[in-house]
């Protein structure tokens, strides 16, 4: 099968997990953690290109590193976590940027979905789907730790554990995604989709499908306008989003009138 | 044998972070008894609560429940986001373990049907409070905390949430501790009160407990208490009690 084919039924897999993932921090007010998060990978990405391994495993090893990081943070210590993830996460950037050979940090940045090999394409297949089943099974915990962290503890969830889960969930999602959208735009594949469904949806479910739904139409118009126009995919899934936003702006407006 | 005790409190001491936020109170209640725990602001009465139900697990001390007790939690303070996308129906579907059917448990709390389909946004917080009230009890638990809110709830709710929580406690048989601020609620309901000031200032019958001198150890010398937020709705003898102090 052509190698734009399988990207574009493997990135549908991706933008689902995205949009799931995203949902969740948006009710967790995690949206700019996610963002300064997903910045960390551009170490580990540095060092699979000067080592030449898949540049994705890099990402994956620092972000773990990254949540780990966040999750000590706001357990153990009395820092301020908004304040440690800023610090720490754009000095990585810059670390990264450093470290990359200027001809391949326009694709670290904002994506290389041309370079992905059939091995890559599969890998982030199955964890994208690893994501979703997880999410689905664990739907109600996750929900309830999100919205009503006190209410999901007395019924004797640990919060901490809950948050680990969700910290490992944001960055399998961030590996698999930066290879469409790149680190500096991964975040606009996670966040914006969930936070027009928000405008949009009427009951929680409605909104889980309407966030995965926006993802999946973002990246797969993405894809197919860069290939169409020869135009970068993940600066037009990111486009393509941002414009899906402003019409579920207009959407909430109308119906909020209409009320 | 004797009477069994749905939960036994001994020697329970709370420290945060050096602070100490409750030293030292036993108590224990008996299946289909009130208990109030009163005090003032920051003296440790929310904490007790989360201290119970798990939420807090750093304590020491000895809590120890009847077999098999479930308990039903109702937090002081459950924001809803107002963008949060989620329906009435959702919400109470979020809680394992059902006992009653959704209507049922509507029908407990006087929740009318319609409510399911609503977003939870659109609630007032009295209203929010009648739905958590539904959550708290829809896997039928055989004890109850309720935490009362310090804000956003009017009087005409208030009331109605104390005496919808007494009607549970007669048709459901269970066990109840009340956080209030309120002596009314304590007076009218409770079999049992907890005078709550980091330690134990009193415990016992509400009538014989809440002595002029106790309630002024608790509260400090002057009836701030009264002024705070439901001003002129105690009855006669609490203005007397807590203004002659």
């Amino acid at each position: 099968m052509d190698i734009f084919v399988l990207t574009l039924i493997s990135g549908i897999f991706v933008a689902a997990a995205s949009g799931l993932v995203g949902s969740f921090l948006i009710l967790r007010r995690m949206a700019l953690m996610s963002d300064a998060l997903s910045h960390v990978a551009l170490p580990g990405i540095a060092l699979g290109l000067v080592f030449h391994f898949a540049p994705i495993w890099g990402g994956l090893l620092f972000l773990f590193f990254g949540i780990t990081l966040i999750w000590l943070v706001e357990n153990k210590t009395k820092l301020a976590t908004e304040s440690v993830t800023g610090v720490m996460f754009v000095t990585a950037l810059a670390i990264g940027a450093l470290m990359i050979p200027e001809q391949d940090l326009l694709e670290a940045f904002f994506g290389s979905v041309t370079k992905l090999n059939v091995l890559q394409i599969g890998l982030q297949t199955i964890i994208a789907l690893a994501i979703i089943v997880f999410i689905l099974a664990y739907l109600r915990r996750l929900t309830l730790f999100s919205i009503a962290p006190d209410l999901s503890a007395s019924l004797k969830v640990s919060s901490f554990k809950m948050q680990f889960v969700l910290l490992v969930l944001i960055a399998l999602t961030i590996t698999i995604g930066i290879s469409f959208v790149g680190v500096l735009l991964m975040s606009a594949l996670i966040i914006i989709p969930a936070a027009a469904a928000r405008n949009i949806a009427k009951s929680f479910n409605g909104f889980l499908a309407v966030s995965v739904a926006l993802a999946v139409f973002a990246l797969a118009s993405g894809l197919l306008i860069g290939e169409v126009y020869d135009l970068n995919p993940g600066i037009m899934t990111v486009m393509m989003s941002a414009g899906l936003f402003v019409v579920s702006l207009f959407w909430r407006g109308a119906a909020l009138k209409h009320r | 044998m004797e009477n069994q005790k749905i939960i036994g409190v001994k020697n329970l001491s709370v420290t945060l972070d050096g602070r100490k936020i409750i030293e030292g109170i036993s108590f224990g209640l008996d299946s289909r008894q009130v208990l109030a725990v009163v005090g003032p602001n920051g003296a440790g009465k929310s904490m007790l609560l989360k201290t119970l139900v798990g939420i807090n697990k750093r304590y020491s001390g000895e809590i120890s429940f009847a077999p098999g007790v479930k308990i039903g939690y109702l937090p002081q303070r459950f924001h809803v986001d107002f963008y949060l996308p989620m329906t009435v129906e959702e919400f109470l579907n979020l809680k394992p373990d059902h006992k009653y059917s959704l209507k049922e448990v509507l029908g407990l709390v006087g929740i009318p049907d319609a409510w399911l389909a609503q977003n939870l946004a659109t609630f007032s917080s009295g209203q929010l409070q009648k739905i958590l009230l539904a959550w708290a009890i829809v896997d039928q638990p055989q004890l109850l905390l309720f935490d009362e809110p310090t804000e956003n709830v009017d009087i005409v709710s208030e009331e109605s949430i104390y005496d919808l929580l007494h009607e549970l406690q007669d048709r459901l048989g269970i066990s109840i501790i009340i956080v209030s601020h309120d002596l009314d609620v304590v007076y009218k309901y409770a079999d049992t009160v907890l005078c709550l000031n980091e330690r134990m200032v009193c415990y016992g019958e509400p009538i014989t407990a809440l002595t002029n001198q106790t309630l002024s150890e608790l509260y400090g010398n002057h009836a701030f208490f009264h002024h705070h937020h439901v001003g002129g709705h105690h009855h006669e003898e609490n203005h007397e009690i807590l203004n002659s102090q």
